[in-house]
């Protein structure tokens, strides 16, 4: 003989299983979330158009995002096309020179005719000039990446939203940076934004 | 009662969508403001017209283009692995697989095909067929660009900043990294991982120092005779870190040059002046590599354009 269920009952039980699995899952969602640590954000440097909206959108003043330097990659050039504006009068340390509008790069002597090129992160705006100077004249050594010690890690990063080439996502705070040379494009696994 | 939180509901229904509607509206594309901060070398792009000596007269497109040379009439083209022989109409004669990643073809007067790889050099005769292999020059040698006078071979190595020497049954005889013990004689500078060098009509070896953007000439056994070039982002010059990328000669000696960059390609009397502009930088919209160069029997300039995958011929005007 089989036993009938009324309506009540059948929505009663509905209601229990809804809340049983919405529990187990907040319960999973809570534990991945605790074992597999935070996320943070970061700029893909192959992905970056150098746009210039990393110093102007960030909620910071300036930019939690700067420019920095890939030393194996660099070819300590004495003409460095990150360093020296186009159409510069000499080269040298000259501010009329610098492509920089901060003059938040250092170049320094090395050996005839290598320079070094060092960031000083203080004065750096994250406004990529130098990076796109450097990219199309040199071997892109120069790359922006968003500094931890300075982000405030917004829920939704201001600068992601208008990124036209998606370069910043979401990246385990186990491996915060993505220094060029120092990681293969797509390597990493990184969160939905 | 109900129609006051009727109306209250549909307001903030409302104020949502438009804040919505506006944020959305507001980070398109197109809404978005200039870059401020815009690096810019446009000014420099321009040509003046009395300076252009050539114009562009055929387009053969190609699949994935690695490097190309001519001799005796046909085009001999790399891509990933395979070597293609094709005509000046673009027609292909041979289609032959080979090892993956070559860097470099040249073809001798003979016939004989050699190609170097990262670290080694393979011979074929005009079939395609393997005559002789080298062993591994060195493990951190990058070998982009070969050039013959007589019976040796010279094979530009971008990994160890020198210039091997080998006979034609590629073996290697000597090398040389450009350097003379002078103070302002410090070899070969690379900042970029590519080395060109070619022999001209005199049997004179010339070799790109791309690092103080100077073409300089060796003796045949790798000491410096003569240099030039300047570094500039005007037309005179060469800009950027490390050009000129690529060169090649026509008949009477001149160098036909080309840069990566501003993307240019000009040509420079022997003794280093400028002389005319092949294809201005209007001529590679969006481009970003150097094209390679190669020069016929009648002094028409081949262009391997590597940005829209073409083969391109320019005459002169």
């Amino acid at each position: 003989m089989s036993k009938r269920i009324d309506r009540r009952n059948f929505i009663r039980g509905c209601a229990r299983y809804t809340l049983g699995f919405g529990l187990a899952g907040l319960v999973g969602f809570t534990l991945k979330d605790t074992t597999t640590g935070e996320w943070v954000w970061q700029i893909d440097p192959f992905k970056c158009t150098s746009c210039g909206r990393c110093a102007t959108h960030c909620v910071l003043n300036p930019s939690a995002v700067k420019c920095v330097h890939a030393y194996p990659l660099c070819g300590y050039c004495d003409l460095c096309g990150g360093y020296l504006k186009p159409g510069h009068i000499s080269r040298d340390t000259a501010a009329e020179n610098m492509l920089c509008p901060t003059a938040a790069i250092e170049r320094k002597f090395i050996e005839e005719p290598y320079y070094e090129y060092k960031i000083i992160e203080d004065l750096c705006i994250g406004c990529a000039k130098c990076v796109e100077g450097c990219s199309a004249f040199g071997n892109g050594s120069l790359h922006l990446q968003i500094r931890h010690n300075l982000c405030v890690n917004c829920n939704e990063c201001a600068i992601a939203r208008v990124c036209p080439s998606d370069a910043i996502s979401r990246v385990p705070a186990s491996e915060p940076y993505k220094i060029k040379g120092g990681f293969e494009p797509g390597s990493q696994d990184v969160a939905e934004s | 009662m109900n129609r006051t939180i009727q109306i209250v509901l549909i307001l903030a229904i409302l104020a949502i969508a438009a804040v919505v509607l506006y944020d959305s509206l507001s980070t398109r594309i197109d809404k978005r403001p200039d870059n401020p901060y815009q690096f810019s070398v446009e000014e420099f792009k321009p040509v003046d017209e009395s300076l252009l000596s050539h114009r562009e007269v055929r387009q053969i497109e190609v699949d994935n283009p690695v490097a190309f040379t001519w001799q005796n009439g046909k085009l001999f083209l790399l891509s990933g692995n395979s070597l293609q022989v094709i005509t000046p109409e673009g027609r292909e004669l041979l289609n032959k697989r080979i090892d993956f990643n070559p860097r470099s073809v040249l073809v001798d007067k003979h016939g004989q095909i050699i190609i170097s790889y990262e670290n080694y050099l393979v011979a074929l005769d005009s079939e395609g067929n393997e005559l002789y292999r080298s062993e591994m020059l060195d493990e951190n040698s990058l070998l982009t660009s070969l050039a013959i006078s007589g019976e040796t071979l010279f094979v530009a190595d971008a990994g160890k900043r020198q210039v091997w020497i080998l006979n034609m049954e590629l073996e290697t005889i000597e090398s040389f990294r450009g350097e003379s013990g002078v103070s302002d004689v410090h070899g070969f500078i690379l900042p970029s991982l590519h080395f060109h060098l070619a022999v001209n009509e005199e049997d004179e070896l010339w070799i790109t120092n791309s690092g103080m953007h100077r073409i300089q000439n060796y003796s045949l056994t790798g000491r410096l005779r003569r240099d030039w070039g300047e570094p500039s982002f005007s037309i005179e010059g060469f800009s950027g870190c490390c050009n000129p990328y690529y060169f090649a000669f026509l008949s009477d000696g001149r160098f036909v040059t080309s840069e990566k960059g501003i993307i240019r390609v000009k040509i420079y009397r022997e003794s280093g002046e400028l002389e005319s502009v092949v294809a201005p930088a209007a001529m590679f919209p969006n481009g970003e590599k150097a094209p390679a160069i190669a020069v016929d029997e009648n002094d028409h300039i081949w262009l391997l354009d590597f940005d829209k995958k073409m083969l391109r011929l320019f005459r002169p005007v």
